[in-house]
């Protein structure tokens, strides 16, 4: 927990003053910029679903082509405007005791607007239409309605926004867990065991949850998507569609959800300052979040249900799991968000209601979800309007509604007062009547039956699309209020933006001092400076440096010509011998870069560290198609020279790996040699 | 473009429709979920009320600790019932074909194929679904228009559905995977005949 000593805030609880960090220039930037082109991809993403639920209602006459476009777009841009927005907000709420680097958080930014632009392309003007999930093989099925390059640009726009994901959880997981002192002090593991007298912020151990569970996303999700671009160069690469569904619903339901986990972190920081209580560590909240930790990796597989030739315990597992992520949401966050605000005098502006009603919006869309992830209840609503329903809860009801309230929050803040309450009353009316109806809407035609992504509905039932586009259209009208409330407080956050005050904190952690709400001097960030160099190597002990010499030369076993010969039989086993060169490779790096002598030589560069985990297993996996590495066979040089490339790709992701400390470093070189193994799996 | 559309309204139009039917597995999970829904509705409603109010933190903390032991007490074990309950009703075939009629179907851009295509009434079926092309989703609704049913069509893999027809009549089949421009117009019928 941070202290301010003098801070005033405005628009908070009389007694948010003690608990309450005043944001600097920087972190009010950076969130409201990520804010604000989240809200605007939102809405942009909300008209096109409005689009598409009159056409269901007969009211447009939309072809079936241009709302599977719209569908499609619909889904990624909305994730991505989310996803954006969170992002932003918990750099903002995180900052203060994490020095998060802007730099990084930019780059972040511009991976996702990249990534965004080419989704746009592709899907407008391109006509890609598989829908978000892409479930392969469908992409390389267009029955005429879009091209290789539009599916080629779809693929590169969502590695953007992964890539853009990633920068962003390694950057929380190296500083996280460098402020802190290892990964287990950063989750609060030596705290619950009582190792440790004191844990990290909660905002800080669900970033970390989130970090890892991002990168594990993202290492999955790029190793589907760069197969699949490789299948748009070489059309004979074949797909096991078992693998990639999971691969691709691994990286799709993962980080949908973890929209809402990363919104969870910054409720824990901004519903205190309208409670006036504070919001500390306890040992059920670090249980809480190792669940989290789990649940989140395992629960994706309720999607594979009816797929039955999914095994029976990958089942089992997703159902437990899918309820089990419902104990830490219901006993702990939303549990213990209410105990915070009852009886405490809640400080109600458009930011805290919208905070407010963000949680029923969680609970209800999450009693949807469980229901659903029930083996037998799935058999009945599978792919049903029921999926969109619950989805649409909480995605509409909890996430979007808390990017608003952060939006509201940083405006309110700024200008020094909140909206009318009568502008409050209707917009919140207008969007729990227009946002339940609509969803509520899906939820009658899931028990119907009726199934979802339908350009037309099923005879007899265009009457329910037109019920859902009218609540829908209530729905607008709500955060149509909504922004014209924003103007006003912008404005007078604008005329106001020179009066601040200038206030001594001190980071309770480090003992840093700063100043916060100063001129544009203060946003250099003194906590960057002061934090010491203490990330750690990969393999710090001996010990481990010898398992690595060790693994090292296990890994030769993949050059054996015995070994080489064997994997010819299939393209799945040369991949997979290829994943060996790169283990190889990767383990050298990893073994080459912790010597502290070289480690030294190699220098402080996290930077580059990074972009060579991110882009060498890349690159080595678009490498993997046959079409590249076939001709080279006839050569015994050259394919001597190819296996040698996957090794040199692994060589440089362990060298990166030393750059980013212990816990992320060991993290990204196990996530980068598990890439290619996947990728053996479901390319074939 | 326009023409697969207007062919798609067109075996649309020919579609059973849907409607209400009180026996129906779903409108009782529909229920229990409007149930809970308004529950929850209801508690936030009341602890948005007493936000307002001024209690102590200390009995909050007395009061809320309390309860929340009993709730979490509470989940776990509708967690650990319904859960478990869930496992006895697993949809997935199992066992040889033996006694069952092995209807094979095939799905592909934008068909079904059903060998055979009808069946007597009561008869054992099952149905081996496979897809040539892409993911497709074999969603069955009886002779009401109620789904029944479903399972995914993969290339590649087989995916086995057991279910006892016991109902005469026409049944529906949906397309319930998007599988590409004219998903939503992917139909098929099935027969069951009356012995």
């Amino acid at each position: 927990m941070e202290t301010a000593a003098t801070a005033t805030p405005t628009m908070l609880h009389p007694q948010a003053a003690a608990i309450t960090v005043e944001a600097r220039g920087i972190e009010r930037r950076i969130g409201l910029l990520f804010a604000a082109t989240g809200v605007v991809l939102i809405a942009a993403m909300g008209v096109l679903g409005l689009i598409m639920r009159l056409t269901q209602a007969t009211v447009i006459g939309l072809s079936p082509a241009w709302f599977y476009r719209l569908l499609t777009l619909h889904g990624t841009g909305m994730i991505t405007g989310s996803l954006l927005a969170m992002m932003g907000a918990l750099w903002y709420v995180l900052h203060a005791s994490v020095p998060l680097r802007p730099g990084r958080m930019l780059a972040t930014y511009a991976l996702t607007l990249a990534g965004v632009l080419a989704v746009l392309v592709a899907t407008l003007v391109g006509g890609f239409g598989a829908g978000w999930a892409f479930l392969p093989p469908l992409p390389f099925y267009a029955a005429g309605q879009w091209s290789v390059w539009s599916e080629s640009l779809f693929f590169v726009g969502n590695l953007f926004v992964g890539a853009g994901f990633c920068v962003f959880c390694i950057d929380v997981l190296e500083q996280t867990t460098t402020t802190y002192g290892g990964l287990t002090r950063t989750l609060g593991w030596d705290y619950l065991r009582g190792r440790e007298e004191k844990a990290p912020p909660p905002q800080a151990i669900a970033a970390t949850v989130v970090a890892i569970d991002g990168l594990i996303s993202c290492a999955v999700g790029s190793t589907i998507l760069v197969g699949l671009l490789g299948r748009t160069y070489d059309h004979t690469v074949g797909i096991d569609a078992l693998v990639a569904k999971n691969l691709v619903y691994f990286f799709g339901h993962s980080i949908a959800n973890l929209t809402i986990y990363l919104a969870a972190a910054v409720i824990y920081v901004l519903v205190p300052r309208y409670a006036g209580r504070p919001y500390e560590t306890t040992k059920v909240l670090v249980a809480g979040w190792v669940g989290s930790l789990v649940f989140i990796a395992t629960a994706y597989s309720h999607h594979l249900y009816m797929d039955f030739v999914q095994p029976t315990w990958a089942d089992i597992i997703s159902e437990v799991a899918s309820y089990g992520a419902l104990i830490p949401v219901a006993v702990i966050t939303i549990y213990s968000m209410t105990m915070l605000i009852w009886g405490s005098r809640y400080h109600w502006t458009l930011a805290s209601t919208l905070l407010y009603i963000g949680f029923a919006g969680w609970a209800i869309g999450g009693v949807g979800a469980v229901i659903d992830s029930i083996i037998p209840f799935n058999f009945r609503l599978h792919n049903t309007a029921w999926v969109v329903a619950h989805f649409h809860t909480y995605l509409i009801l909890c996430v979007v509604v808390w990017v608003l309230a952060f939006l509201a929050h940083l405006l309110e803040r700024d200008a020094g007062r909140t909206s009318s309450r009568a502008a409050r009353t209707w917009t919140v009316a207008l969007i729990l009547v227009g946002g339940y109806g609509l969803t509520g809407t899906w939820f009658v035609e899931g028990t119907l039956g009726i199934p979802r992504r339908y350009a037309i509905q099923p005879s007899g039932t265009s009457g329910y699309s037109m019920v859902g586009a009218s609540f829908a259209l209530l729905l607008a009208l709500g955060f149509l209020t909504f922004f014209l409330q924003l103007i006003p407080l912008a404005r007078t956050a604008w005329t106001r933006r020179h009066s601040y005050q200038l206030v001594e904190h001190m980071h309770s952690w480090t003992g840093t001092h700063y100043q916060a709400r100063g001129a544009p001097a203060d946003d250099g960030s003194p906590l960057d400076a002061a934090m010491p160099a203490r990330r750690g190597l990969p393999l710090a002990s001996p010990t481990q440096l010898a398992f690595g010499l060790a693994a090292s030369i296990v890994g030769l076993a993949a050059f054996f010509p015995q070994v080489v010969n064997a994997s010819e039989v299939s393209n799945r086993y040369h991949h997979l011998d290829h994943a060996g060169h790169f283990f190889l490779g990767a383990m050298l790096g990893l073994l080459l870069g912790s010597v502290p002598a070289i480690s030294q030589r190699l220098g402080d560069h996290t930077s580059i560290g990074m972009i060579a985990v991110l882009a060498a297993p890349t690159l080595m996996m678009l490498l993997m198609v046959p079409r590249i590495y076939e001709p080279l066979e006839r050569h015994s040089f050259e394919h001597a020279l190819y296996h040698l490339g996957m090794a040199a790709f692994g060589l440089l992701t362990g060298l990166g790996a030393t750059r980013l400390g212990l816990v992320a470093g060991r993290l990204m070189f196990v996530l980068s040699i598990g890439m290619p193994i996947m990728f053996a799996a479901a390319m074939t | 473009m326009l023409r697969g559309d207007e062919r798609g309204r067109a075996v649309l139009a020919r579609g059973c429709r849907v409607s209400l039917h009180f026996g129906d597995p779903q409108i009782a999970i529909g229920a229990v979920f409007a149930v809970l829904s308004f529950l929850l509705a209801c508690a936030f409603l009341v602890i948005g009320v007493q936000a307002g109010s001024e209690v102590s933190v200390e009995r909050v903390h007395r009061v809320g600790y309390w309860l929340r032991k009993r709730w979490l007490a509470l989940l776990l074990v509708i967690g650990v019932l319904v859960v478990g309950i869930s496992l006895f009703d697993l949809p997935f075939a199992s066992g040889s074909d033996a006694g069952r009629t092995v209807v094979k179907v095939t799905g592909g851009q934008f068909f079904w194929s059903l060998s055979p295509n009808r069946v007597p009434a009561g008869a054992h079926v099952r149905f081996d679904v496979t897809s040539i092309d892409v993911n497709h989703g074999f969603g069955l609704y009886d002779p009401h228009g109620h789904l029944i049913g479903s399972v995914q069509a993969m290339p590649g893999y087989h995916n086995k559905l057991d279910l006892n027809l016991t109902e005469a009549g026409v049944y529906q089949i949906r397309c319930l995977e998007l599988c590409g421009l004219s998903h939503s117009t992917m139909e098929s019928t099935f027969t069951v005949t009356r012995r």
